[in-house]
Parts: structure tokens; sequence; C-alpha cells
């Protein structure tokens, strides 16, 4: 559905600062019906990459198909066949959930009866049938991204493409949202592209694709990436981190990965976690806060891939 | 096109009405200026060629400017917000023409300008203007034409701005000042040199002038004088040159800089 080619794309230099290459020559390929989440830090390319997947900006090389249609040669052809879900609000607040939804039909050139029928399919899902001629303004976060969502659907996209949607919801809400999506992937047979660094929300996708620095460093399902890792680590948490390390690796010649203050062993075998967690208990004792078996989930192979946690990755912030 | 402009224009016009601060603002500010500015120069007034016009009666027609300029300075600031607020991303990523982006609204903001014009038009009787319905019709379409120039223009400066403050200089700073000389506040016949050139080549001035005429003109005798006949050549250009020049700006797409092979 969507094949991506060697995207790359730089940012022109201006008078206060220098060209930057937020895309690499990047290829990616999401097939028809998948369910797939983008991630990485922020500033790893994500969000340049959505705005020339929907046709806001032209990269600077490479090429992209939506569909079977060429996105930079024929973007109406591509455009008719995706829908959007920005991260920012694109509903208009002053109006009704019904006027909006009207407005985004017109836009579409989607009416009358054809629009009737679509309204009563777009609201099957949601909690907004009897809501619809309160002002988006004063529903709920959760309520006006459904919204969003029912707008999008009006139009019958084959392609759904989410800018981290579910920004702002709480944890509950993102749950909800993020189950129904899937339900409406899989009774629509939608393909989804969505952005988002919230890691259970990753779980249940196809595809999980993990970008940094304007490269593409793993696509693969989740059991997959997770598999990269083994299927236990230990991790453990020290005051003396380094100093810890460096004696681990010395002393009983383990891989380890050090990452805040804490030490991961992330290649260790089947059954062999216990082992290697007494051992240490043994020798290092006083130097360890404390110290687990893990299973490792999608966080973590992020950590892996990119070198930072998600927390860290909102920290640093920027684009 | 023609369509999605109009949906975009009726999200315009709804949002106005739904905010009564803003109808408060745009319809009481020009009558006060009108009633105030008017009331006080009344006794002082006195143009060539118009002896007998009050300046109650001289200012009525820029005050008529006025609402069409703040019209179309408050939707040009709703571009501004519409991109802050997110809206703006899907009517971009929506497969409308660019045209229909501009035209929605640039007629949304003539379209309240009409409300506040028309409504104005009421007060003309009280002046002594008669009005035929030959004339009116005129009226009607400089106010058109005008309040689309304006709004036109607005769009055109608002489109590339990111804040509403920024805006706020650039109409202080060239829109307002373009009313100022255009006639609105003084005749053109007794500025300095200087002024006169200015406002000759000002199309605000022009607008002004085309509707001036159908107050003091019979529809028959506008349509053969060359003075109204520019006018509206020029407010009709004026208006069609900022449309195109809006549309190329929403057409321009942000682009990656060629790489070095």
């Amino acid at each position: 559905m969507i094949q991506i080619e060697n995207l790359t794309h730089v940012y022109p230099a201006s008078r206060k600062t220098p060209e930057r290459t937020a895309i690499d020559n990047l290829s990616l390929t999401v097939d028809e019906g998948q369910f797939c989440i983008l991630s990485g830090p922020n500033g790893s390319g994500k969000s340049s990459l959505f705005r020339i997947l929907c046709g806001m900006s032209y990269p600077s090389a490479g090429s992209i198909r939506i569909a079977g249609h060429d996105l930079l040669k024929a973007p109406a052809k591509a455009r008719a066949e995706m829908a959007v879900v920005f991260q920012s609000p694109a509903v208009d607040k002053h109006l009704s959930v019904a006027e909006n939804l009207k407005l985004h039909a017109d836009l579409y050139g989607i009416k009358g009866k054809d629009y009737a029928e679509r309204l009563d399919e777009a609201l099957a899902w949601t909690n907004l049938k009897d809501r619809l001629a309160e002002k988006v303004d004063i529903l709920s976060g959760g309520l006006a991204r459904q919204v969003e969502l029912t707008k999008c659907l009006l139009t019958r996209p084959r392609l759904l493409l989410l800018d981290e949607p579910t920004t702002g919801l709480d944890p509950a809400t993102r749950r909800a949202f993020v189950d129904a999506l899937h339900r409406i992937q899989k009774g629509r047979k939608l393909t989804v592209l969505m952005t988002s660094h919230i890691f259970s929300e990753a779980e249940d996708a196809d595809r999980v694709a993990i970008m940094r620095a304007g490269k593409l460093l793993a696509n693969d399902s989740p059991q997959a990436l997770r598999g990269q890792l083994g299927r236990e680590m230990v991790v453990l948490q020290s005051r003396q981190t380094e100093a810890l390390e460096a004696r681990i690796q010395a002393d009983l010649g383990l891989k380890t990965r050090r990452h805040g203050d804490e030490i991961r062993l992330e290649e260790t075998d089947n059954g062999n976690s216990l082992p290697i967690l007494e051992k240490l208990l043994e020798r290092y004792r006083a130097e360890i806060d404390s110290i687990a078996i893990k299973q490792p989930s999608l966080e973590d192979v992020f950590i892996h891939l990119t070198g930072q946690t998600a927390a860290d990755a909102d920290a640093e912030g920027g684009k | 096109m023609f369509s999605v402009a109009i949906a975009l224009a009726r999200r315009e016009f709804i949002r106005f009405m739904r905010q009564p601060h803003r109808v408060i603002g745009t319809v009481a500010q020009p009558i006060l200026f009108w009633l105030f500015l008017g009331s006080g120069f009344n006794s002082s007034f006195r143009a060539p060629g118009m002896e007998g016009v009050s300046y109650l009666e001289y200012f009525y027609p820029g005050v008529m400017l006025m609402m069409m300029l703040f019209a179309s300075i408050f939707s040009s600031i709703t571009i501004i917000e519409d991109r802050d607020a997110g809206f703006l991303q899907s009517v971009l990523v929506a497969p409308v023409s660019r045209m229909a982006i501009v035209l929605g609204k640039v007629m949304g903001g003539v379209s309240i300008a009409m409300v506040q014009t028309l409504i104005f038009t009421i007060a003309a009787p009280f002046l002594g203007l008669h009005l035929g319905l030959g004339s009116l019709l005129l009226l009607v379409i400089s106010y058109v034409l005008a309040s689309t120039g304006f709004a036109a223009m607005g769009f055109f400066f608002a489109w590339s701005m990111r804040s509403s403050s920024g805006f706020h200089a650039i109409m202080m700073v060239f829109l307002m000042p373009l009313w100022m000389l255009s006639g609105a506040l003084f005749p053109v016949e007794n500025a300095p040199m200087w002024l006169h050139a200015v406002m000759t080549v000002n199309p605000v001035a022009h607008a002004l002038v085309l509707m001036r005429g159908p107050f003091y003109m019979e529809p028959l005798q506008l349509i053969e004088n060359s003075r109204w006949l520019l006018a509206l050549a020029v407010t009709i250009l004026w208006g069609a040159a900022f449309l195109l020049g809006s549309m190329s700006r929403v057409e321009k797409r942000e682009k990656g800089a060629a790489l070095k092979v």
C-alpha cells in the first residue's frame, strides 16, 4: 500500500541554521491491510516523513507510491485514497460535531443520501451519536479524537495515516482509542500507519518500524523485534554504574549495555538469566540497588536500537 | 470548486455569528468612528466641488470601506488561527483546488462585510441620499468588488504569517494607511502633491470612487462616466491580482533542498 524508496529530505539552509538532513535514503514498505507503527526518538525524522506522506512537503529525492499512485507526481489520486489524523486537532472547535462532519464531507464532495449513509457507517463505533449538536469545544479529549477519526472514515479511505493521535489522552482513553482503531482497521481492511512512541500501543501492531537520525533501524513484527533481544534479560541498578559495569565485563566476561543508572545484560540465553543474577548478587551485593529478570518489551527494543528511552526522547524535545 | 469554497465560506460566517464580541466590535467601531469624527468635523468641513455635503455624508462611504477593511483583517487573522489550531492542515490535505481554499476565506470575509455594509446602508436616506433600484444594484456590486479586494489582500499577507501580532503590525503600517489615503477621510483634491500621487495609485481610493458613485449619479450616467469606469476596472484588477497571488502562495509547498551530487 505504501512503498517508499530511497527517500531523502534535506531542510534547506536558512540564514541562521545550516542545512539539515531529516530523512536519509529511507526505504519502507507497508503492505495492504497492515497496522504499522512508526516510532523513533524526537528528531528522528518521523514528522518529516509524515508531512511528506500526506503531501504537505516535497522531499529532496526518492519516490513514494500509495495504492499504486505516485504521490509526488499524481498527488490528487494518491490523496483520494488516504485520510489523515493529525497530532493537533484538525476540527473547528466553534462548530458542532455535525457541522464539522458536514464540512469535511463538503471538502470531499460527498453529499445527499450518500452522505447520510456514510455518516451512519462512520459514526457506528463512536459515542458521538447523541452529541452531534454539541460544539467540539465542550467535548472531552477522547470524544474530540473520535470526531477526527469519524471525519476521516467518511471518505472511506484505504489508507489511514495518524500522527501521534493519542497525545494528551489519559491511559484508559488512549487504550480505548487504539482498540477502536484496531477494530475499525480489521473490519474495513484498512492499512494504518501511525506514529507513536507509546510502546503499549505498538504491541498489537503487525509491524513496528523504528527510525533514528533519518534512517530506518528496524521494521518487523513486535514478536520478531523482541526476539532480537533474546527472551529474557537481566537489568540491575546501581549507584556506581560505570565502575560496576567495568567490573562485570572484566570479571565475568559478560556483554553489558549501560543505560542511565541501569546496566542491562541483554544477550542472556534461555534459562541462563537466573544463574547470572545469582552470580551477580553473590559478587556485587553491596553495589547493587535492585536487580531483576525482565521479558523484553518493545520499549526495551527501542532502547537497544536507539540508545534512549521514550522518556528521554520526549525530554530531548525538538522535532 | 465553488461548492467547496461555499462550504468553507459558510464556516467563516457561522463562526463569525457565534462570536458576538466580534460582531459587536466590527459593526460598532466604524459606526462610532463615523458618528464621532463626522459630528466633530462637520462644522469645519468644506470640500471643493462638494458644497452642501456635510462631513457626516462625506465620510459615509469611507466608513463602509472601513467596515470592509476590518472584516478582511479579522477574517485574515482566522487564517493564522486556523493554522495554529490545526484546522488548516485537514483542508490542505483534502483533494480540493487551491483556489477553493482562497475563495472560501475571501467569500467568508466578503459575506461578513456585506452584512455590515448593507445594514449601514439603511442610514443613507437619513443623510438625504436617495437610491433607486438600479443604483442599489450598482452599489451592492461595488461593495462585493471592494470587499473582495480587501479580503484577498488580507489573505495574501496573512498566509505566510505565523503570529497574529505580526499581522497586526502589517495591518497598521500597510492596510490602515491604504484606507486613510483613499479619500475616505479627506478629499484627494486638497492634498499636497506627493500625497495626491500616492492616492492616485492606491486601489482603495478607486474603490471609494466606485462606491461613492451610485449615491450621487444615476446608473446610466455612471456607465458613461470614465472616472467611474476606471475605478471599476482598477477595483476588479486589484481583487483579481490578490486572488491569484494568494492562490500561488497556497500552492507553494515546502520543498526539500536539492541534493549535492
